[in-house]
């Protein structure tokens, strides 16, 4: 088995050597497509030190020195790419574009592409790129963001790139990191192209492209026919993409380096010129198996695998440049040796380069604040828009109060731009973004179409070109669908780019129960798990109108300063609520301009000073508790509210803090009883030995169900009421013993 | 078993007394080439290389003048060049540092013997008949070669009153050291802006002009004129150019490299710094070789090396250690280094 998968790996030099070089799949010259013979012995280079490097990341993964070996071998046609686009077109590259990210690297005088892919297979901490986080494909100034999906997970980003780049041309975007005229890139294989992402950001594209909106973005498929060990059936990336509406379909053989060209170019000129998504498929074979440790042989003939070794695209370009006179076969040999010469030395002294050794230096890069804030533009509201002086001197309730917050928000930085489902002519569905697109225009308020993991793909992608996005999710319940989105790509940008890279944002998003017993499980969800444990981001909820208000300068505050994905978890159930104990008291409104300040992060909200017992809580919790305490204060009990208006990372010295001298500690959680914040903060109470008498209430484990039955599996004030009684009745020596 | 090797060529200034007779020193056995380079200097009516190399004394004014320093360092950077032994090293790459970058394309297979000589004599003679403006260099390293905020801010400033006062540029990134350059004004505004340094810095250049910035936008213009794109053939090996870009035998556009030679190279700044670092990233050679005459870029190498923490190297002291025990910088102007390249 061995034997086969070396002979697959040596099959390139071996059928060199014996001039067994494949026949021409395109009767296309080098001059057909004005490739000059230093361009093709160019991209030659590339794919011969992409394979270098491939076999030497083998060679050191089995002593055990390397730490990656998925590669690009078969895939190196894809250097025709990079030739084909300009250096600061942004990337979103697959882990076997080894060969583009060396093309590109010539691109741009004084890069050490092969010094920096060395770096990175040994998992260094010089690695540029990701100072040894990950073995991924990526740079700054080769505008290639690092990638470390393996299912298309980068597509939904690429397609929001490419819709910033046609945004920034609109509102002449003095600030945007790609240039008015950039294309967007992303790659992906073909068993890639069937996850529900790719299809959905393909799909989100060519509807962009349907409604004539430009969308300067070229996906790349890199078909090599076989998934791991699944083949791809003949001809289904082309019936499946050949003919989208919206979308352009081009086609290139990519072991053919010249007919790889002529496609990439013919993608390139299209997307440029006329703003259209474009769908590049490109023919390539898959070589040296899927990985350092997969068997090929395994699941595939011996047969099968040198008929693929005898299309190795490096043979096809070594005929090419026979052909064109470039250079001898003994010259491509000399070459070959020579390159491997030096990337084997290259390997070398990378694996003698430092690596993360401690968790601090691994950790340090989650958040990006030390790159200090983003530079802001004032942002104008269009002229003609409504004037809301009026409804900023007058008592709002919650949604109201978002509304004039992100109005503020936009005035300030002219790089924020909201976009959701239903957001824009119709202001939201609960109008918590009422009257925004009257005022700022169709440009940076915007509806989506309805797929949760475009909308957060598009917040990231505009975030990589220098937008401060404000997405919304409409319910809490239809962001799980979409949660890899936030988890394994936007939370992960700073880790895996040595905080070069940023997406930060201010995602929105409408939740919790208390509807009343409408809508059902799905527009009361009540489990914010899926945000807490995703290093570096921030989840914030807000318990009244002047909180929301506070609380969300502070969420941009901290998406522009310290480039933070904040995640903004509005209560629905709040949005109208004007009054907290009595009919007309008015008590969660605010009037918007007499709301001063942030709440800032890391700081809770105590509300009373009672000495008898603290209700640490949050959102609704926070609202049922106040109700909750008027009735044990007639009962003679009386509590301090602690809001914790942050829920991840968690405020917990702030809520030690507030807590004070107080034993007694109520926790309300009105989310369910396993995996919600309680569980934390009980946990941080014994982390500590707090010396505390502490319990909690919360909602069941359970789904919301429709009508009154929802109560039954919400906390309510009642049982707030009962469970504090019951805990002031246990004695306080408890927890000194 | 042979070692691989990038070669580093000097630029100006590396032959000075002490160098006197080097070409005949060590090689008399390259009668052909050195007849070949006095041939055309002769031609153009300039004082042979022979006769520069035997003079009986030193004299800056004819010895550092543009013209036939570059002319003579052209002659033994070159002869040390084909006297490394082949059999113990493979060459990896070449580089070099301003008139350093014409040696590379010499060496490196881009220009013949009769071009190579032409280039050089001719930029040296367009130089000294139409340079204008100096340089000056300044340490932004400290006195153990480490790195000095201190110092970088202080050639920040520098160029700024130089902009103030007149023009000034950074003109070369030399390892550890910036080289300014700019019109009278702006080096005097420089010189007075920087705080002395070491007792030698700022050090003013003699006969040097404002190389490698928009001042000799006017020379470039009549190199083009002087000199057709003709000039080049196809490297046998990379070479690695002032701003880092390597040159490789097959993909190398001809045109683009006269454009950068007579073009981009002249006006902008030259970053050896970076061809250094680009040397030992993307080659990772076993050594570096320093062709003579004089080893004085062995510093800026050195220094550029301690930037890179390369080889562990943290210091001018690390350095010094490691080259006593086992060098990797092999100074081919260093009687005591030559042994273990030729």
């Amino acid at each position: 088995m061995a034997g086969a998968i070396a002979a697959s790996a040596d099959g390139f030099l071996s059928r060199l050597q014996a001039q067994r070089l494949p026949a021409p799949l395109s009767a296309a010259t080098a001059a057909d497509t004005g490739l000059s013979a230093a361009d093709l012995a160019g991209l030659f280079e590339s794919q011969m030190t992409s394979r270098r490097l491939d076999l030497e990341a083998r060679r050191l993964g089995a002593e055990k020195r390397g730490f990656y070996s998925i590669g690009s071998a078969g895939h190196e046609g894809n250097a025709a790419v990079a030739s084909a686009f300009r250096l600061s077109d942004m990337a979103f590259l697959h882990y076997r574009s080894g060969a583009f990210y060396l093309e590109r690297a010539r691109k741009l005088p004084g890069e050490t592409p092969v010094w920096n892919m060395a770096l990175s297979f040994v998992a260094s901490s010089e690695d540029p790129i990701s100072g040894g986080r990950h073995k991924v494909i990526g740079s700054k100034p080769l505008f290639i963001p690092p990638q470390t999906s393996t299912i298309a997970s980068h597509l939904p980003k690429a397609m929001g790139a490419a819709f910033s780049v046609a945004l920034a041309r609109t509102h002449k975007k003095p600030d945007a990191e790609m240039p008015l005229d950039a294309v967007v890139l992303c790659s992906f294989g073909d068993a890639s192209a069937n996850h529900s992402t790719a299809v959905g950001a393909v799909n989100a594209a060519a509807h962009t492209g349907y409604r004539g909106l430009p969308l300067p973005l070229v996906f790349v498929c890199e078909d090599n026919g076989i998934g791991i060990s699944v083949k791809t059936p003949d001809g289904w990336i082309a019936a499946s993409y050949g003919a989208r509406p919206g979308l352009r379909y081009v086609y290139g053989d990519a072991r053919d380096i010249i007919d790889a060209v002529r496609a990439a170019r013919e993608a390139e000129t299209f997307a440029r010129k006329l703003r259209r998504p474009v769908f590049l498929h490109l023919r390539t074979v898959r070589l040296m198996g899927h990985a350092g440790s997969d068997l090929e042989s395994g699941y595939r003939e011996r047969g099968e695998i040198e008929t693929e070794a005898d299309q190795d695209p490096l043979l096809h370009t070594a005929r090419r440049c026979v052909e064109a006179g470039v250079m001898s076969l003994e010259d491509a040999e000399r070459l070959y040796d020579e390159t491997g010469a030096r990337v084997r030395r290259t390997m070398e002294a990378a694996c003698t380069r430092p690596k993360l050794s401690t968790a601090r230096a691994v950790t340090e890069t989650l958040t990006a604040s030390a790159r200090g804030p983003r530079a802001t533009l004032p942002g104008r509201m269009i002229r003609t828009a409504p004037d809301d002086a009026r409804a900023r001197r007058e008592p709002q309730h919650m949604s109201r109060l978002i509304s004039l917050t992100l109005a503020e928000q936009m005035e300030k930085d002219a790089s924020v731009a909201v976009f959701g489902e239903d957001v824009g002519r119709k202001g939201g569905v609960y109008g918590a973004t009422a009257r925004l697109q009257q005022k700022f225009g169709p440009g940076r308020v915007f509806d989506t179409l309805l797929d949760e993991q475009s909308i957060l793909g598009m917040a990231i992608g505009m975030a990589h070109n220098g937008f401060l996005p404000v997405p919304e999710i409409q319910f809490l319940a239809y962001v799980h669908n979409a949660e890899d989105q936030l988890r394994g790509e936007a939370a992960s940008l700073s880790f895996f780019s040595k905080s070069q890279y940023t997406n930060p944002m201010v995602v929105r998003v409408a939740g919790l129960a208390y509807q009343k017993g409408f809508g059902g499980h799905f527009h009361n969800d009540n489990s914010v798990a899926v945000f807490r444990d995703i290093p570096g981001v921030v989840l914030g909820c807000p318990s009244s109108g002047a909180e929301a208000v506070r609380m969300m300068r502070e969420a941009f505050r901290l998406a522009r300063e310290e480039r933070r994905i904040v995640i903004f978890l509005e209560p629905i159930a709040l949005y109208g609520t004007k009054d907290l104990f009595d009919e007309g008291d008015g008590a969660m409104t605010a009037i918007f301009d007499g709301v001063e300040g942030r709440a800032p992060f890391g700081e809770v909200n105590a509300i009373g000073d009672g000495d008898d017992l603290a209700i640490v809580t949050y959102g609704n919790g926070a609202y049922l508790s106040q109700r909750a305490a008027r009735t044990l204060k007639d009962k003679g009990v009386h509590a301090r509210i602690i809001d914790l208006r942050w829920l991840a990372p968690l405020p917990v010295e702030a809520m030690i803090d507030a807590i004070g001298p107080r034993r007694h500690v109520l926790i309300v959680d009105e989310c369910r009883k396993t995996g919600s914040p309680s569980e934390e903060i009980l946990a941080a109470f014994a982390d500590r030995g707090a010396p505390y008498i502490a319990s909690r209430v919360t909602g069941a484990d359970c789904f919301i169900p429709l009508g009154p039955a929802a109560n039954e599996v919400l906390v309510s004030e009642t049982d707030i009421v009962s469970a504090a009684l019951k805990l002031i009745s246990e004695p306080s020596q408890q927890a000194a013993e | 078993m042979k070692q691989s090797a990038v070669v580093i060529f000097p630029g100006r200034g590396v032959y000075g007394k002490d160098q006197l007779g080097y070409l005949a020193r060590h090689h008399g056995d390259k009668a052909d080439f050195i007849a070949g380079v006095d041939a055309w200097r002769e031609a153009q009516g300039r004082e042979s290389v022979s006769a520069l190399d035997t003079a009986e004394t030193y004299s800056a004014a004819k010895h550092a003048s543009s013209v036939n320093a570059s002319a003579i360092i052209y002659a033994c950077a070159l002869a040390d060049f084909a006297a490394i032994d082949r059999e113990r090293y493979d060459i990896a790459a070449v580089c070099g540092n301003s008139l350093g970058w014409y040696l590379t394309l010499a060496a490196g297979g881009a220009l013949s013997p009769p071009n190579a000589i032409r280039l050089v004599d001719t930029m040296g003679a367009l130089m000294e008949e139409k340079g204008v403006g100096g340089q000056i260099v300044y340490p932004f390293v400290d006195e153990d070669w480490r790195q000095s905020r201190a110092r970088e801010k202080a050639v920040g400033d520098a160029l700024h009153a130089g902009r103030t006062e007149g023009e000034a540029f950074l003109s070369i990134r030399l390892g550890g050291m910036a080289v300014l350059a700019g019109d009278e004004a702006g080096l005097a505004a420089m010189e007075k802006s920087l705080p002395k340094a070491e007792d030698r810095y700022p050090f003013r250049l003699a006969r040097h002009a404002a190389f490698h910035t928009p001042l000799l936008s006017h020379v470039s213009a009549a190199a083009f004129d002087a000199l057709g794109a003709d000039l080049f053939t196809a490297p046998a090996m990379p070479m690695i150019d002032g701003r880092g870009a390597v040159w490789t035998p097959h993909a190398t556009d001809l045109g683009a490299l006269y454009q950068y030679t007579l073009g981009t190279q002249i006006v902008e700044t030259y970053d050896f710094s970076k061809s250094v670092e680009v040397a030992v990233k993307e080659f990772a050679p076993d050594k570096l070789i320093l062709a003579g005459p004089g080893a004085t870029l062995g510093a800026p190498i050195a220094q550029e090396l301690i930037r890179h923490r390369w080889l562990g190297l943290t210091s001018k002291t690390d350095f010094a250690a490691l080259q006593k025990e086992d060098p990797f910088l092999l100074a081919m102007g260093r009687e005591d280094q030559r042994n273990a390249v030729t």
